[in-house]
């Protein structure tokens, strides 16, 4: 054993407080690997990666490196003994207001050791060719500021510069959460080159799809403890199965039977989303679940923009049961029942201090829970949320717990909830499965299939598996545009997928 | 040693408070008596209201540091209106309390459409409030006899029924503002724990973003904020007036970090964590009680700002340590 190549993590474990986040878990990252590591939210994934990236220095049990024990004091410790990581989120990988350049050679800029007090740009910029090249970086514009960049040329950026300490295992957790499946192409191209340089790749993700297409291995952690490794050849299923166990039947689909005559829930008609972008056209029957792909930047967030009516749309109507409305602002959308829930659930839905009752109820404050006066009624309100929490299986205490409390899948199951207190003409899920482990993903899928009537609902997602788990029919938005439609009998990946990476070239001789 | 935590989260604050009340009275029979006990409620009226304007912005995650300069801009006012236009004392207050909520929605504009940093914005409006004040008198204190412009004396007086605001004692005990100040703080609890718009409020601070889509006007609540706050620091400038019963030039010094600090020290209580009107109450009167109890154990008056930025410290490090790991 002593002779083994590569990073190896034994027994493992580590408490907070009364909690026992991990216990006794061990794997093996060989050089020229990826390794997946999958687990449900709060399984101890991220616990692990910590003490591995040398986060948390207080840990049982040990870390070797080609067969040799290491102990790490810091993430700068780490780092110089060969762990690189890059984090989740790109933006604190890179200082937005710097050029690439300067970026790239971040590591000298900053410095103390044996650098010269001057800012010298020559060395700075030897410095960042080198590391471009070991990347393969190219076409990339040295002097051009870092926020003006695609999120994946970030990305890059921030693995160039991982890589530049030649460590001999990576880190990447959750690369692909916010970049376009364009880009993640691209990510898994530069992967597979580094592989084949005898990089150890620690791959974490929640998308079971990639890792099914990339992972040479697969590790899985499951209440904190060991949950198996599984080799190749894997399948989703088996990777989902050893993460939580047996899912429930699939989701019955009763796709709406839709003649021809019916009148739509909601008609899109010659909506003009942005100045000299083609008319949009989309219809919505009662009942249906209509999915929108499409790469980020399609214009699926825009289009839900102008319905939610945060946009102003530049000409076309807005039609529910064949009536023209208008949303001049968004309490004008919910009046006529147009509810959404926004993506990027942090930022844009959950109100961190609430507790899960008040970011349940917040929506529908005047209409439901105050009297005239405006005095809030807590029995009334505090019975619905638990209702909503019950029918949700929101996992948690009581309703008065607090939002911030729950795991990523719970709080997305709240913040969906809000919008089902009441009824509803068109429910908009954007991105609803971002950071959702599986079983949370499972349970919002059932509970809008089984609950949507005759109302419409509209779910917009980048990756086409997630709209296929939940849709009766797939639309693919490419450039603005909408470039065609399948119904969930009829799917043909390939041709989603080259509905979805059309160039504007190819669009335009098709029209 | 988890629940002992949590206990002194949430009532630390109070027993802290109840034994240096206890200690106090031990030490100087004398802090027990009434005629004590009331005096130390109104020396914190004034700050003690303009907090409660202050909890507004801070709950919107704003503040006001126009506060302090606002009522004094109302104790000018108010003295000029009766002093030199001879106006009544119920016109004066109107224009007063119409001044200050003008300076807050000022305040509300710059910050949510001009979209300058709240801390910036109020900081502009504070210089500029303190400057303006004194352009009416002509940089000096206004009182009845003083010399105009013109060469005329100003004749007008304080009325009496605005003196009573500031002056008069109800039951021949309880003295007016303090009435105002408990009515006032009851008043902004109920809005904001128990109706939609202190929901609301509360949503905005906490998310802004995620309150805008679920349909609340997030631009209107917040200039309504700082025009509540506007509103209420007026009102303690024309308490203070009462009190004073002229237009000293000098009236509005010191109330701004009274009042933000009885604002912040309100989050330590009952492990609030957040700003909320009880909180600052208590806050208040906190400061108000250890400086008089010192002040009686004969504490030179200059060490009184020492004593009160250690109090705001040590309550701020509480909230945000201790609490944090709950």
């Amino acid at each position: 054993m002593t002779d083994q190549k590569g990073i190896q993590v034994r027994n493992i474990g580590k408490s907070f407080g009364a909690t026992r986040a991990l216990d006794n878990v061990s794997f093996d990252f060989k050089p020229g690997e990826i390794f997946a590591m999958v687990g449900a939210n709060g399984a101890g994934k991220s616990t692990l990666i910590k003490i591995i990236c040398g986060y948390y220095p207080d840990y049982e049990g040990e870390i070797l490196i080609d067969g040799k024990p290491v102990r790490f004091s810091s993430p700068h410790d780490a780092t110089s003994k060969g762990i690189a990581t890059v984090h989740q989120i790109i933006n604190q990988g890179v200082v937005q207001t710097m050029t690439v350049r300067e970026n790239l050679a971040l590591a000298e800029l900053l410095s103390s050791e044996g650098s010269s007090v001057w800012y010298r740009p020559k060395q700075i910029d030897a410095r960042a060719r080198e590391i471009a090249e070991k990347m393969g970086l190219q076409g990339i514009d040295f002097d051009q500021e870092v926020s003006e960049l695609e999120q994946s040329e970030r990305q890059m950026i921030a693995i160039a510069r991982a890589l530049a300490t030649d460590p001999k295992l990576l880190i990447l957790d959750e690369p692909t959460s916010s970049i376009s499946e364009r880009e993640t192409e691209f990510l898994f191209e530069t992967l597979f080159r580094l592989k084949a340089m005898g990089v150890s790749i620690l791959y974490v993700s929640h998308r079971l799809h990639e890792i099914e297409r990339i992972a040479d291995r697969v590790g899985v952690i499951r209440d904190g403890q060991f949950g198996g490794v599984l080799e190749r050849p894997f399948n989703v299923k088996q990777i989902v199965t050893t993460m939580v166990g047996e899912l429930e039947q699939d989701i019955e689909r009763h796709s709406p039977d839709i003649s021809a005559e019916s009148v739509p829930k909601l008609e899109v008609r010659d909506l003009v989303v942005e100045k000299g972008q083609a008319p949009l056209n989309l219809k919505i029957f009662s009942g249906e679940i209509v999915g929108i792909t499409g790469l980020i930047g399609a214009g699926k967030s825009e289009l839900a923009n102008v319905l939610f009516g945060l946009v102003a749309p530049v000409s076309g109507d807005i039609l529910i049961d064949g009536v023209s409305i208008k949303n001049r602002s968004v309490s004008e959308a919910i009046e006529n029942g147009i509810f959404m829930v926004p993506e990027d659930r942090a930022n844009n839905a959950v109100v961190p201090d609430f507790s899960i009752r008040q970011n349940i109820t917040l929506p529908f404050l005047k209409k439901f829970f105050s009297n005239p006066l405006g005095l809030l009624r807590h029995g009334f309100e505090s019975r619905e949320a638990i209702r909503m929490v019950q029918s949700m299986g929101v996992k948690c205490e009581s309703e008065t717990t607090n939002i911030g409390d729950l795991s990523g899948g719970n709080q997305q199951k709240v913040v969906v909830a809000r919008w089902l207190l009441t009824d509803f003409n068109l429910l908009i899920l954007d991105e609803p499965f971002q950071g959702v482990d599986i079983r949370s993903r499972h349970d919002i899928n059932a509970y809008i299939h089984a609950n949507r009537g005759d109302r419409a609902i509209l779910m917009l997602a980048a990756d086409l598996d997630e709209v296929l788990e939940v849709a009766d029919r797939v639309v693919v938005m490419n450039h603005g545009q909408i470039v065609g439609e399948q119904h969930i009998t009829k799917i043909d990946r390939e041709v989603l997928l080259h509905w979805t990476s059309q160039s504007p070239e190819d669009l335009k001789l098709q029209a | 040693m988890e629940k002992l935590t949590s206990f002194s989260i949430k009532y630390g604050f109070i027993i802290v408070m109840i034994a240096s009340f206890i200690g106090f009275g031990l030490a100087e029979p004398a802090f027990w008596g009434w005629h004590n006990l009331f005096s130390i409620l109104l020396g914190v009226t004034i700050y003690g209201i303009l907090a409660l304007g202050v909890t507004f912005t801070l709950v919107t995650d704003g503040l006001d540091l126009s506060v302090g300069s606002t009522a004094a801009m109302s104790v000018m006012m108010a003295s000029y209106c009766m002093v030199v236009l001879e106006m009544s004392g119920l016109s004066a207050l109107f224009t007063c309390l119409a001044i200050g909520a003008l300076i807050g929605l000022v305040n509300g504009l710059l910050i949510v459409k001009i979209k300058i940093p709240d801390l910036l914005a109020t900081l502009g409006t504070m210089f500029l409030i303190q400057g303006l004040q004194l352009i009416p008198s002509g940089g000096r204190s206004i009182g009845t006899g003083m010399m105009l412009p013109n060469g005329d004396e100003a004749m007008g007086e304080f009325s009496e029924s605005f003196l009573y605001l500031g002056q008069g004692r109800v039951f021949d005990l309880i003295p007016t503002p303090v009435i105002f100040m408990i009515a006032l703080a009851l008043v902004v609890y109920l809005v904001l724990e128990h109706t939609r718009w202190g929901r609301v409020f509360y949503a905005i601070g906490g998310n802004s973003e995620a309150a805008r889509l679920v349909g609340a006007n997030v631009d209107r609540y917040k200039i309504m904020a700082y025009v509540l706050s506007g509103l209420i620091a007026s009102f303690g400038g024309v308490l203070l007036a009462a009190r004073v019963g002229r237009g000293d030039v000098s009236s509005g010094s010191g109330l701004l970090l009274d009042a933000v600090g009885a604002a912040l020290i309100g989050f330590a209580v009952l492990g609030a964590r957040k700003p909320n009107a009880f909180g600052t109450i208590v806050g208040a009167i906190f400061v108000g009680m250890l400086l008089n109890g010192l002040t009686m154990l004969n504490l030179p008056y200059f060490w009184q700002d020492f004593i009160k930025g250690c109090v705001l410290v040590s309550a701020l490090a509480f909230t945000f340590s201790l609490a944090k790991q709950r």
